[in-house]
């Protein structure tokens, strides 16, 4: 598993909420939330850009920030 | 040429929301959308109305969208 780092344009509850949702439909992938600091950490065995292109989905600006 | 649009309206439950940058986000990205011509949401009742071209969208494929967003969407009625 490799740990992915992720910046999404979150501001409140309702966005880290829905970013929440759309990974947990995703299988294979643990994740963790940092709203004050607009920070996904995503543990998985899939690569960086499926993950990008699911964080996207969200209708947010993500950046891939690289593994941690 | 002309084109055949036919426009209809729907109105669909947003649960999930909760600030004013949940709601431009569901109007950025579902408006850009083909066949979206016109987008509301609103953030007090909950809810998105949207005109849209039945050839291209139906009210399924939009409730299907937003919850693609991360919020859940149902389809509460729909005006013809």
């Amino acid at each position: 598993m490799t740990k992915y780092e992720f910046q999404v344009e979150m501001t409140c509850e309702g966005c880290s909420g829905a970013i929440s949702r759309i990974l947990s439909k995703q299988e294979g992938v643990k994740f963790e939330i940092d709203l004050p600091k607009k920070l996904v950490w995503i543990e998985s065995d899939k690569d960086s850009d499926f993950l990008l292109e699911v964080l996207k989905k969200s209708g947010k600006k993500v950046t891939y920030n690289g593994t941690k | 040429m002309t084109q055949e649009v036919s426009l209809r309206s729907v109105s669909l439950g947003v649960v999930g929301m909760t600030c004013n940058s949940c709601v431009q986000s569901i109007e950025q990205h579902i408006g850009s959308l083909s066949g979206v011509i016109h987008i509301k949401v609103s953030l007090e009742q909950r809810n998105a109305t949207i005109i849209f071209d039945s050839n291209r969208q139906s009210p399924e494929s939009l409730s299907e969208a937003i919850e693609d967003m991360g919020f859940d969407s149902s389809l509460s009625e729909s005006i013809p």
